[in-house]
């Protein structure tokens, strides 16, 4: 097999990126200017190169995930310099290696209301003309020794501004070259280089002199190396930025492991064979999951899931519980498209409940009969550890019945990030602090390329997952969720459902799915296909394709009581809760509301026996 | 044909022999209804109700754009289910009574709407007189000739036959040279006379609802028919009732679709005793009506009552019509419905498509004005089997 050939810069801060490369059996690596980088592969000299990102202007190409070139502050090697201040500048010499960073420099110096000549020359000759009302830009390893009067150091400028973290450079590749095994083995010799940074830093002061010290603090403390959902913020605002500004055209962001997926070749699969497998129990594939999804009628899916909810749970009865939903605060730093609940900290309308609020909520529940609380909110900037293990502590010694169902993963990795502690210590004191079970909240669609469109700020798939196959490894049970709707695909959700599946052969943590539709009032994202009509199909589906997963609630406080009675006969074999209160969705508009009473007469009346549950699906209570 | 999954469903629930009856084009008997109506499977029978609903009408799924005229709110009845009468029409009891520019006036100025029908429906009012009617017909019919006036339930028909000393066909003749077009299916609720006795004894009998049909039929004014669904009646009163409906469509002919409401409960006599029904209940009416009312082209989902969701839900069980955009309901809403009081063209258009089918603009006699197929279909619509 040919091997891909790559391009890259020689620059330092490359250098974690591909000294992995060097003995790669996939990868031919040659070395190059940013500005050449980008000729050979618009030149098609070269399939993938670490290009600046303006040099994705050039061509749509795939970005390789998770690999880049940033900084979250002062990064030192992209400069403005100059005798005077950058206020009296009338021309700035922008060094001829680098297009993002002249991109970067006219933006900044745009926003500071400084719109001086621009004129390319070399670095050195541009800086030693740096005099008067004249700076220059300088990029590159150049910048570990420039002394001028003012420094303008571009990372914390743009840092500063924006909130956000900078993107100097990416992985790129020309359209249908890219093998997933390729993407792989780039994040392989990331992961090689990135642990060796200390040895390259070496490396690097001997090639060229100076302390390397400083040079592994730049590569460990200056320059971040990850394309997480923050950077991709960051890189889409620098790019709306500049072209709001016409330094550069609109670049749509394309990234590699979308199209590869979307790339997959699929196998042909016959609807009736896949919903006859489904009916009877086998194990679906991807293949059989998308084409149902795509294309089997409601009551053909409908009529599967029956026949295998028939089968897990023969004895007819329908389960709920009685349990309140506790939203302890609505300060939230996420700020998802789909969401119109949360409230940014310091804002009139934002809260974290009191203790007293808290206990008269929780004895309201006693007394209504609820044995459990579900208690999530948003992430809260301010909430450390502590806070959650002192709160956990309070409910337990006062309330000792109560089951507490807390904390979406979402939330436990902002704990966990708040407080600097790992995942593992995050939950094991929350554990001991008397944390029961957790929700399976926050889940949206697990598929990347959707959440970086509807949620940018929330933990990927696999932190997701990360943190269930964590909890399940304490023996923590959880719920798991699906909210589409959002415009995503069929290969989307039916690669959610494999994606939990996977989970679940491997901990069988989860006790039960449960999927509604995204519900857009008072949000900022357009619909996909929401209807009642998609909540019963992709319900029915999820129990086909969800084998391992023993229990599917029906959403009656989304779809109303009618469509979840309909679920109840297309796969789902639990209503839910009595919600005492509910806040996230009914600000979005949808308020369904029921007691016990009413639960009860809904399951009734679809001809099931209602029965109470705890989280466990133990039945508790008599028969009604 | 039904998918193998059907078939198994079907069988496993003991349904085998109505299974094949209904694939074999044979007629159910009421026993067979209510075995429908009792089976608590619900998506097995609602699979067999779609086969029945996509062999008559392939994926094509009705409205139209009507507006509501409701001259009244006064009514004599005393009907337990009703939200929407008052005794009198003084100020303090909320009634009302438009006067006749009021009402022609209520009407002209949606024309800009792009309706092409007006439904009037009022209460049995106590002292207006018969020109009335009649002007109110004829002012619309005068003003805005292509319109077509569905008016008048059959218990407003007895109502004005008693009163002005007519018969049906004297009173339907009339209406009819003036303008009207069709009649509205309501005022059935339960023919049958245990639950007529409770819930509305001094409105038309169920006799006299069926005979103003027959009289209209005979006429040539086709008609609707309902089922006030979910309060006292038990299911095989329901049966009884379609069972009435079925034999007089089959000597006339004269009805083309078949309307189930649920029954809403809220301002009224029977409500605080009766919850609403819930939505499995509308789901396996709609289908089993579907099945056993052999003889109706259509069954209709009143989506203003259903709410949205659940009339998309509708589509997949029996039901082809999703009634109009629907101006100015009063009658459900002050019932407690909280479905919104139109829906746009667009919406229904989204809702109708996302449940796989095609919405299709009629007239009031179900002639297709427009079938609005979706530009970006990929496949391609099933249409009716017409062999």
């Amino acid at each position: 097999m040919a091997k891909l050939r790559a391009a890259a810069v020689s620059f330092l801060n490359a250098w974690p990126l591909t000294a992995g490369l060097e003995r790669s059996s996939r990868i031919d690596l040659v070395l190059a200017e940013p500005a050449r980088c980008a000729e050979m592969l618009e030149e098609g000299e070269v399939d993938l190169a670490l290009v600046s990102v303006a040099g994705l202007i050039k061509g749509e190409y795939e970005i390789v995930p998770g690999l880049a070139i940033g900084a979250d502050g002062p990064v030192q090697t992209v400069l403005l310099a100059g005798e005077q201040p950058p206020a009296t500048w009338d021309e700035v010499f922008l060094d001829t290696a680098s297009r993002t960073s002249h991109v970067l420099a006219k933006i900044l110096l745009d926003e500071m209301g400084v719109r001086p000549r621009y004129t390319p020359r070399p670095a050195l000759e541009g800086l030693a003309a740096a005099r008067g009302t004249k700076g220059a830009l300088v990029i590159g390893d150049r910048g570990f020794d420039v002394r001028a009067n003012h420094v303008l150091d571009l990372g914390r400028e743009w840092v500063q501004r924006t909130g956000l973290p900078l993107v100097f450079a990416l992985w790129a590749a020309r359209p249908g070259r890219l093998s997933p095994e390729d993407v792989q083995e780039l994040a392989r010799a990331a992961q090689h280089g990135l642990g060796i940074r200390t040895e390259l830093a070496r490396r690097f002061a001997a090639e060229r002199g100076g302390d390397p010290e400083k040079y592994r603090r730049y590569l460990t403390q200056r320059i971040r190396y990850g394309l997480g959902p923050h950077e991709i913020v960051g890189l889409e605002k620098f790019l709306s930025l500049a072209a709001d500004k016409g330094f550069l055209p609109r670049i749509p962001l394309r990234f590699a492991d979308d199209v590869v997926r979307s790339r997959r070749i699929r196998r042909q699969v016959s609807v009736d064979t896949a919903l006859q497998k489904g009916a009877d129990g086998e194990r679906l594939d991807a293949d059989e999951a998308e084409a149902l999804d795509e294309k089997a009628p409601l009551l053909e899916l409908g009529l599967a899931a029956d026949a295998r909810r028939r089968a897990l749970h023969p004895e007819g009865i329908v389960t709920y519980i009685v349990s309140r939903n506790v939203n302890y605060t609505n300060v939230c730093t996420t700020a998802c498209h789909f969401c119109a609940f949360y409230r940014p900290r310091g804002h009139d309308e934002s809260y974290v409940l009191s203790r007293d609020q808290l206990a008269r909520k929780i004895e309201e529940t006693i007394r209504l009969g609820g044995i459990e609380i579900l208690l999530q909110g948003g992430l809260h900037p301010d909430l450390g550890v502590e806070w959650y293990e002192d709160l956990f502590r309070w409910v337990k010694a006062t309330y000792p019945t109560i089951n507490l169902h807390a904390l979406s993963p979402e939330e436990i990795w902002h704990i966990a990030r708040t407080s600097c502690i790992s995942l593992d210590e995050t939950l094991e004191r929350l554990v001991g602090a008397g944390l029961d079970s957790i929700p399976g909240g926050g889940a949206e669609v697990l598929d990347d390329e959707v959440r970086r469109r509807i949620a940018p700020l929330k933990c990927s798939t696999d932190e997701w997952l990360v943190v269930m196959r964590a909890a399940h490894r304490k023996g923590l049970k959880s719920t798991a969720t699906l909210m589409f709707g959002v415009g995503e695909e069929s290969r989307h959700r039916a690669g959610h459902l494999l994606r939990l599946r996977e989970l679940q052969d491997e901990t069988g943590g989860f006790t039960a799915f449960i999927c509604w539709t995204f519900q857009p009032e008072h949000t900022r994202l357009e619909p996909g296909d929401n209807s009642a009509h998609a909540y019963l199909r992709v319900n029915a589906l999820s129990r086909l394709v969800l084998d391992n997963v023993p229990n599917l609630q029906a959403s009656w406080v989304t779809m109303g009581g009618g469509v979840a009675q309909a679920a109840l006969h297309m796969g789902c074999n639990d209503f839910g809760s009595v919600m005492i209160e509910e806040n996230v969705v009914s600000a979005a508009g949808t308020t369904f509301q029921m007691d016990s009473e009413e639960v009860e007469r809904h399951i009734r009346d679809a001809g099931f026996v209602a029965r109470r549950r705890n989280m466990r699906y133990q039945l508790v209570g008599a028969a009604a | 044909m039904i998918s193998t999954l059907a078939h198994r469903a079907l069988e496993r629930a003991g349904l085998g022999p109505i299974r094949d009856k209904v694939l074999n084009g044979e007629r159910l008997s009421e026993e067979e209804a209510l075995r429908l109506l009792e089976a608590r499977d619900l998506a097995a029978v609602g699979a067999l109700a779609n086969h029945v609903r996509e062999k008559r009408h392939g994926d094509l799924t009705f409205y139209n754009r009507n507006v509501h005229l409701n001259p009244t709110n006064v009514c004599v009845a005393s009907c337990k289910f009703c939200s929407f009468a008052r005794p009198d029409d003084k100020h303090a009891s909320e009634g009302y009574t438009m006067s006749l520019d009021q009402a022609v006036e209520h009407v002209l100025s949606r024309r800009p709407l792009g309706i092409t029908e007006v439904h009037i429906v009022s209460g049995l009012h106590p002292d207006l007189p018969w020109d009335f009617y009649l002007e109110t017909i004829a002012r619309l019919r005068k003003a805005w000739p292509e319109l077509h006036i569905k008016a008048y339930t059959a218990v407003e028909l007895h109502f004005f036959a008693e009163k002005f000393g007519k018969s049906y066909g004297q009173v339907l003749g009339e209406l009819k040279a003036a303008g009207l077009t069709t009649i509205p299916g309501g005022g059935a609720e339960i023919f049958a006379p245990r639950v007529r006795r409770k819930i509305c004894d001094d409105k038309a009998t169920a006799d006299q609802w069926l005979e103003v049909h027959r009289t209209a039929h005979r006429l040539g004014i086709k008609s609707n028919a309902t089922m006030l669904y979910g309060h006292i009646e038990r299911l095989d009163e329901r049966v009884d009732h379609m069972a009435r409906l079925r034999r007089l469509q089959d000597e006339t002919g004269g009805f083309q679709v078949f309307i189930p409401l649920a029954f809403h409960p809220e301002h009224n006599m029977i409500g605080k005793a009766f919850p609403k029904p819930t939505g499995y209940d509308g789901l396996r009416t709609y289908a089993v009506a579907r099945l056993y009312l052999d003889n109706f082209d259509h069954v209709k989902a009143y989506w203003i009552s259903l709410g949205e969701r659940l009339a998309q839900t509708s589509l997949s069980f029996g039901v082809d019509d999703v009634d109009g955009t629907v101006l100015e309901e009063r009658i459900y809403h002050m019932a407690g419905a909280t479905t919104p009081q139109a829906l746009s063209e667009a919406q229904l258009h989204r809702m109708i498509r996302l449940a796989g089918r095609v919405p299709v603009e009629r007239d009031s006699l179900y002639n297709v004005l427009k079938v609005h197929a979706d530009p970006a279909l990929t496949k391609p619509a099933r249409l009716p089997v017409t062999a």
